[in-house]
C-alpha cells in the first residue's frame, strides 16, 4: 500500500495524520529511541514493500490477540497489524475454514523467505499433535512450515516463547515452545509475558519494519528494549524494600500504606519486563501499582518455578519449600544438637571406668 | 620436638594446620555467621520499620552487610582451595577425598567409632577420613551457595557490572526463584554442619587429647612420637 493508501485508511478508520505520527513517536519512546526516529517510523510503515505477518494460535487462551485488540492506541495499531500487515489471524479474520486456510497457503508461498509469522500460544507434540490442529493439520506441522519460511519468528507470550501454562508440569499434551518445536528457526525473538504487553507487540514489529533488523536480545531471545531491566528496577516500591517496610497481609497498614509486597510473594525482584515503565491498559496502572505482587509471567517456567504466587520461595518437586524450610532446618540443626550431646554423654558414660586417653590407652601397652 | 605432657607418653608438636589454613578458617567462620543473619533477615524481614522510607535503609543495609560478607566468603573459601594444591600434606587435597586404602580403612574405623562399635579413633594427624570427606561435600555446598548467590545478584548488578556474567548460572539452576530457595535451603545445610562440626572437634580433642581444639588457633597438634611421623 503506498503513502496515499495509508492516509485513505487512516480517514476510512476516522483517524488523522497527527494521530498516525503519535502512534509513531509513542513507539519510538517505548523502544527507546528519540523522538527523531518517529519519521523514520512513519515512513517505514508506509513503505509499500514492507513484510507481510501472519499470526499463528496454536495452544492457548487466546490471551495475546486479546491485549493486542487492547493496544493503547487500538485504532491505529489495529489498522497497522490487522488491516495493512496482517494476512492472516484466525481468530479475527473474517474469513474462515478452507477459504482462510487457502489465505495462509498463499501467503506463505507466494513471500517465502519475507514475512513474519507471529506465533501464539504452545505446540503440543503429544498424541502425535493431536491436542491442536487446524484444518486438520497438526500445529507442529504448521510451525513448521509457517515458521520455517519465515524472515523472523516472533513468539508472542510465554506460551509461545517458553511453554506457558500447557507446558507446566506435568505437561500432559507435550507442550514446546516455538524455539523448542521448531529447532533452528530463523531470528526467533521471544516476546514473553502472559499475555505479552501490546505496546511491546506492536513496538518490535514497528522496529523490524523500521530497523529490518532484530532489536538486541538477551539470553532467552526477548527484546531488551523490553526485557532489559528487571520489574524491580523500576518498580515504585523499592524505596519500601530498601527501607525494610513490607506489606504483611492483605488491607494492612502497610498494603494501604503502598508498602513493598516483598513478602507477599512478589517475583519482581526474578522478572524481567517494562510494566513499571509502560504500565497496562493505555498506560493506566500494572499489577504492583494497584496492589498485587508480580506473578513472574515473563519468565521462563513460571508456572513451574514462580508458584505459590503469594510466596517467597518456590514449590520444588510439590514441596512448599517457603513453608517448610526453617522449620524443618531449625529441627535438624536441633536434632543435631540434641544428638551431638547424647553421643557426648555416652562416649564419656562408657569412658568412665578409667579416665585415661585413648593416647595413654594405646601406648601404654608397648611403652610399659 | 619430644615433649612429655603428662608423664606416660612422650608427645611431639606437630604443625598442622598453616597459617592461610587458620585464617581462612576463621574467615569463614565470621562470614558465614553474618551471610547466615543477614540472610535469615533478607528472607524473613522480621524488623518493623515505622515512618517515611527515606528515613530507613534496613533492608538495604542488610543486604550490603551480606555482600560484603559474601566476598570474604568467596576469597577465604578459594584460598582455602589454593592450599590444596601448595600447603602441607595436611591441607592437600587427598586429605579431604578418602582414594587410598589407609584412609579408606580410617573411614570406616572413625564411623565405626562414633558408631560406639570400636573403643578408640583410629590414629591420623589432620583431618580424620570422615571429616575431611564431610568437609568436601561442605565446600560442594559452598560453591552452590557462590554460585546462586552470584546468579541472585545479577537481578541488582549493574548492567554494566562483570557480574552480570553470573546470569548464565540462572538457566541451570531453574531460575531465580529456584535458585533463591536453593540458597535458603544451603544455609540450613551449613548450619546444621556447623553444629556437628563443634561437637566432633570437642569430642577429638577430649578423648584423643590431641589438641585438637587448640589446633586451629595455634596450628599445633599434639602427638604421640610415632603416630606423628606417619605419612
Amino acid at each position: 500500500m503506498n503513502p496515499q493508501g495509508l492516509n485513505e485508511e487512516l480517514q476510512r478508520h476516522g483517524l488523522s495524520r497527527r494521530d498516525f505520527l503519535n502512534f509513531c513517536t509513542s513507539m519510538a519512546a517505548v523502544l527507546g529511541l528519540p523522538t527523531t526516529a518517529a519519521s523514520a517510523i512513519a515512513a517505514a510503515i508506509e513503505d509499500p514493500a514492507r513484510p507481510i505477518l501472519v499470526w499463528l494460535e496454536f495452544q492457548d487462551c487466546c490471551g495475546n490477540t486479546e491485549s493486542l485488540l487492547r493496544a493503547s492506541h487500538p485504532t491505529v495499531a489495529d489498522l497497522i497489524l490487522d488491516t495493512i500487515s496482517l494476512n492472516y489471524h484466525e481468530t479475527i479474520m473474517a474469513a474462515a475454514g478452507s477459504q482462510a486456510e487457502a489465505v495462509l497457503k498463499k501467503t506463505v508461498q507466494e513471500n517465502q523467505g519475507k514475512y513474519i509469522a507471529l506465533v501464539e500460544g504452545s505446540i503440543p507434540t503429544g498424541a502425535d499433535g493431536a491436542f491442536c490442529t487446524i484444518g486438520g493439520r497438526a500445529a507442529l506441522d504448521i510451525a513448521r512450515e509457517v515458521c520455517g519460511g519465515a524472515a523472523a519468528t516472533i513468539a508472542v507470550g510465554t506460551c509461545a516463547a517458553f511453554g506457558g501454562l500447557p507446558a507446566a508440569a506435568p505437561n500432559p499434551t507435550g507442550a514446546l515452545s516455538v524455539g523448542d518445536a521448531v529447532p533452528g528457526v530463523k531470528n526467533l525473538i521471544n516476546l514473553s509475558a502472559c499475555p505479552a504487553n501490546a505496546e511491546n507487540i506492536t513496538a518490535l514489529v514497528v522496529y523490524y519494519l523500521t530497523m529490518k533488523s532484530l532489536p538486541p536480545l538477551d539470553r532467552y531471545r526477548r527484546p531488551l528494549f523490553a526485557y532489559g531491566s528487571f520489574i524491580h528496577d523500576n518498580c515504585e516500591r523499592r524505596g519500601h524494600f530498601d527501607a525494610g517496610q513490607y506489606v504483611e497481609a492483605w488491607g494492612d497498614e502497610a498494603h494501604r500504606h503502598g508498602y513493598c509486597l516483598y513478602k507477599m510473594g512478589c517475583k519482581g525482584p526474578a522478572t524481567s519486563q517494562n510494566c513499571p515503565t509502560v504500565k497496562w491498559n493505555e498506560g493506566t496502572n500494572w499489577p504492583v501499582g494497584c496492589g498485587h505482587p508480580c506473578l513472574g509471567c515473563a519468565e521462563p517456567n513460571f508456572w513451574d518455578t514462580m508458584t505459590p504466587f503469594y510466596g517467597r520461595l518456590p514449590n520444588i518437586a510439590g514441596f512448599n519449600v517457603g513453608e517448610w524450610v526453617d522449620p524443618v532446618g531449625l529441627g535438624v540443626a536441633g536434632v543435631a544438637a540434641v544428638a551431638a550431646t547424647v553421643h557426648g554423654v555416652a562416649e564419656v558414660a562408657r569412658r568412665g571406668g578409667h579416665k585415661s586417653s585413648s593416647n595413654e590407652n594405646k601406648k601404654a601397652e608397648p611403652k610399659s | 620436638m619430644a615433649i612429655s605432657v603428662t608423664g606416660h607418653v612422650p608427645l611431639e608438636r606437630v604443625y598442622v594446620w598453616q597459617l592461610p589454613v587458620r585464617l581462612a578458617h576463621w574467615a569463614l567462620f565470621f562470614s558465614i555467621l553474618t551471610l547466615a543473619a543477614t540472610g535469615f533477615y533478607i528472607g524473613h524481614p522480621f524488623i518493623d520499620v515505622p515512618g517515611p522510607a527515606r528515613d530507613h535503609f534496613v533492608m538495604g543495609t542488610a543486604r550490603v552487610i551480606h555482600l560484603y560478607a559474601a566476598i570474604v566468603f568467596t576469597v577465604s573459601l578459594f584460598v582455602r582451595f589454593y592450599w590444596f594444591l601448595v600447603g602441607n600434606r595436611y591441607a592437600r587435597l587427598g586429605e579431604l577425598i578418602p582414594v587410598t586404602g589407609k584412609r579408606l580403612r580410617n573411614l570406616f574405623k572413625t564411623m565405626m567409632f562414633y558408631s560406639f562399635l570400636r573403643h578408640d579413633p583410629d590414629d591420623y594427624v589432620g583431618h580424620n577420613a570422615l571429616a575431611g570427606a564431610t568437609y568436601m561435600v561442605i565446600y560442594m555446598v559452598y560453591l552452590l551457595m557462590i554460585g546462586t548467590g552470584l546468579a541472585l545478584y545479577t537481578v541488582y548488578a549493574s548492567v554494566h557490572s562483570p557480574f552480570q556474567f553470573f546470569g548464565v548460572l540462572t538457566p541451570l539452576f531453574g531460575g531465580l526463584p529456584v535458585a533463591r530457595a536453593l540458597h535458603h535451603i544451603g544455609m540450613w545445610v551449613i548450619l546444621v554442619f556447623v553444629v556437628g562440626h563443634v561437637y566432633f572437634v570437642l569430642l577429638s580433642s577430649i578423648v584423643e587429647q590431641n589438641g585438637t581444639l587448640g589446633s586451629i588457633f595455634s596450628g599445633y597438634k599434639f602427638m604421640p612420637e610415632d603416630e606423628a611421623d606417619k605419612p
